[in-house]
């Protein structure tokens, strides 16, 4: 008997994509000899893991506990069966591909049917495996691509002109959520592997300043990187390299509030958003350098690590608190904000729009698409971003998580 | 609970449970300690800017040559972070910056570093001059010449390209030669001197490295092609190959390189050396382009 296993209910292996949230997969009979007769032969789906890799749960509707194994009954008329399948909480996957779905038939051994998928998560930069931190840096160093490339079109979202958009009101955290989302989808266009990793600010991170990674800095604030790192060819705004000079100890720092801190600011999304000033803006200016200033922070790479660990403590504080579902008052700060700060309005650049009180330009397009989900849409607003793991309603799902923040 | 123990209960409390207002006024209390008031600025930025009287006090702070730099520098770090809250800092933008340029010429160097980064990320033009001035005539300087070229590099123009050019000729230590490469990276018609310098086995390794990856920039069939030339040269250092294979692997023209056979012979074995780093970045480059593939 043969089976053939489809995750995203797709057959399109950039589908073969998990996070912690379930994912719709199905599985039917190909090849039914050996099970005729049986009308539905029972089999059983497991994770193929080894000791370092990802590793998928399982459950067969849209409710329940997740198990190690499922057991169904599957037609042999070649009819799909549903089931949904989830990332181990814990278990990420460290490359492509390094798990896979398998099916045997009832209590055999014999694999019926199998395929590779990738539990991709946001990970702390400083724990990354040599493999993941060398990928995720060429991904990086390719979209810059010297200057040329598509990330010319990120720079230039994040600016004076239009940080209004994205800075001091309600929709900070959720902009930026989508920019992140949005540069992670590029990267993953040009590496699969790679997910956006965060720098955890309030820790010391020995690993991400290094020169294999996002580079040492010297005294004069120039960022220096070993001879096989392709990051020693960033470029942005037509110059070469990168300039930031740390004013802590990056093993040990200080002047910047803790996770426990953060997630303790209040149950209300009014008080939690004041982490902009502290430890957002205090993350930023612990440093000189292009990461110290709005106009100029997004030409630093680390600039995006620091965001996705901000999106991190924003999904931590969401789950602590329960506060995805948008129409629960205490999930957003609503009131009459400036254009792109309620959730009803669609979001800079993404939506097209342009001119007052919009920015003069709208770099880079609409959202980028995911062949794994729909969501937030090609032009989002700005309620599309807080129900990221699709809780309150599976279609708006974003695809991505964080390595300590659980689905459930 | 009486008095006393309330009070006994204040102190206990953790800072970070204090409001923004109370450390607020920790930081503008002279009483307390230069640690204390560095502490409760960086607690609260966005305190510096809860009023305009905040604000106030905070830019006081700031321009206080009598006040210890530790509390300039974390009143200055503190109202940076706050300017990062753009709608709610829009109010008082001006008045900051015009407190920043007054403090280009302040005695202390680690504080007119700092005001002279944030104000020539805002691309300032009187900050850009005084920069400029101080590469033309050293009495004028306001930093060191590598930090000059560096800050004027956030807004790079032409009018800068002649200094940096001469720095480079004649440069008052490495770091400024290599800071003025950096800043001359944008410009094509200093690719003959990016390729003089990339293949000067003479040349500081971080000058050779800084120049490849500008020539790679401004003329990338150019460098392809010193790169190639590099790479046969079993003399060459190992870091500057390592360089060269990274460029050609990360942004090569693969056709071109594809097809070169001496290149792909001579890759394949570096890749057998003894160098960890040629070694890592040829097996990538045979990934991409060879029988690895």
């Amino acid at each position: 008997m043969d089976v053939e296993i489809q995750i995203n209910n797709s057959p399109n292996a950039n589908a073969r994509f998990l996070n912690w949230s379930p994912t719709r997969c199905r599985i039917r009979i190909t090849n039914p000899a050996g099970a005729q007769g049986q009308g539905q032969p029972p089999i059983r789906i497991s994770a193929r893991t080894t000791a370092n890799s990802g590793s998928v749960v399982f459950r067969s509707g849209t409710t329940g506990a997740f198990a190690a194994s499922l057991q169904l009954r599957v037609p042999v008329n070649g009819n799909w069966v549903s089931f949904f399948a989830a990332g181990q909480f814990g278990r990420p996957s460290v490359s492509l591909n390094d798990v896979a779905i398998q099916a045997k038939h009832g209590n055999g051994n014999q694999v019926i049917g199998s395929t590779p998928c990738t539990v991709r998560i946001r990970k702390n930069a400083n724990n990354l495996t040599p493999a993941e931190r060398d990928r995720f840096i060429a991904a990086f160093a390719q979209l810059n691509n010297q200057g040329l490339g598509r990330f010319a079109d990120f720079r230039d979202m994040h600016t004076n002109v239009s940080s209004p958009q994205a800075h001091g009101a309600p929709g900070f955290l959720p902009w930026h959520r989508a920019y992140l989302l949005d540069l992670e989808r590029e990267l993953q266009a040009i590496d699969p592997s790679v997910a956006l990793h965060y720098w955890r600010f309030d820790q010391g991170s020995p690993n991400i300043f290094k020169r294999d990674f996002l580079g040492e800095s010297d005294n004069v604030g120039t960022v220096f990187f070993s001879a096989t790192n392709p990051l020693q060819f960033w470029k942005t705004d037509g110059v070469t390299g990168i300039n930031r000079r740390p004013f802590f100890n990056t093993n040990n720092p200080t002047g910047v509030r803790t996770e426990a801190q953060t997630l303790a600011l209040g149950t209300n999304y009014t008080n939690f958003r004041t982490m902009e000033g502290n430890p957002h803006g205090s993350a930023h200016t612990s440093f000189g350098g292009s990461i110290s200033s709005i106009g100029t922070a997004a030409r630093d790479p680390l600039f995006f690590l620091l965001h996705c660990n901000v999106d991190r403590l924003w999904a931590k504080w969401q789950r602590n608190n329960n506060r995805f579902n948008p129409a629960v008052a205490a999930s957003f700060d609503s009131g009459a904000w400036p254009i792109g700060h309620n959730l009803v309005d669609t979001m800079w650049p993404w939506n097209g729009i342009t001119g007052p009180p919009r920015p003069p330009t709208a770099p880079g397009g609409t959202m980028a698409p995911s062949p794994v989900v729909t969501a937030p849409g090609l032009s989002p607003r700005v309620r599309d971003s807080l129900d990221f793991q699709g809780k309150i309603n599976a279609a708006a799902c974003m695809g991505f998580d964080y390595d300590d923040v659980p689905f459930s | 609970m009486t008095t006393k123990k309330r009070k006994a209960a204040a102190k206990k409390k953790s800072p970070a449970k204090r409001s923004p207002r109370a450390a607020f006024a920790v930081a503008t209390n002279e009483k307390k300690s230069t640690a204390e008031r560095a502490k409760a600025f960086a607690e609260a930025p966005l305190a510096t800017i809860a009023s305009d009287q905040s604000l106030q006090a905070s830019l006081s702070v700031l321009r206080d040559r009598e006040q210890p730099i530790k509390v300039r520098l974390a009143a200055l770090q503190s109202l940076q972070a706050a300017t990062f809250s753009v709608i709610e800092f829009e109010p008082y933008r001006e008045d900051y910056f015009a407190t920043l340029r007054e403090l280009v010429d302040d005695p202390d160097a680690e504080l007119r570093q700092r005001v002279l980064g944030i104000l020539a990320r805002e691309k300032d033009g009187y900050v850009q001059k005084r920069l400029l001035e101080g590469l033309q005539d050293t009495s004028k300087a306001l930093v060191p010449p590598e930090k000059a070229l560096q800050l004027l590099s956030y807004d790079v123009h032409a009018d800068a390209y002649p200094v940096a050019r001469e720095i480079v000729n004649a440069p008052p230590n490495p770091e400024a030669k290599r800071e003025a490469l950096r800043l001359l990276s944008a410009d094509a018609n200093s690719a003959p001197v990016f390729e003089k310098l990339m293949r000067d086995k003479n040349e500081d390794r971080d000058i050779r490295q800084i120049s490849a990856a500008a020539l790679q920039s401004v003329k990338p069939k150019r460098f392809q092609e010193q790169a190639r030339e590099l790479l046969l040269d079993d003399k060459e250092y190992d870091d500057i190959q390592a360089t060269a294979l990274t460029a050609l692997e990360q942004f090569g023209d693969e056709k071109a390189v594809a097809k070169d056979q001496k290149l792909m012979d001579r890759v394949d074995e570096l890749g057998k050396g003894k160098s960890a780093k040629v070694k890592k970045t040829a097996k990538r480059f045979m990934t991409r382009y060879g029988s690895e593939k």
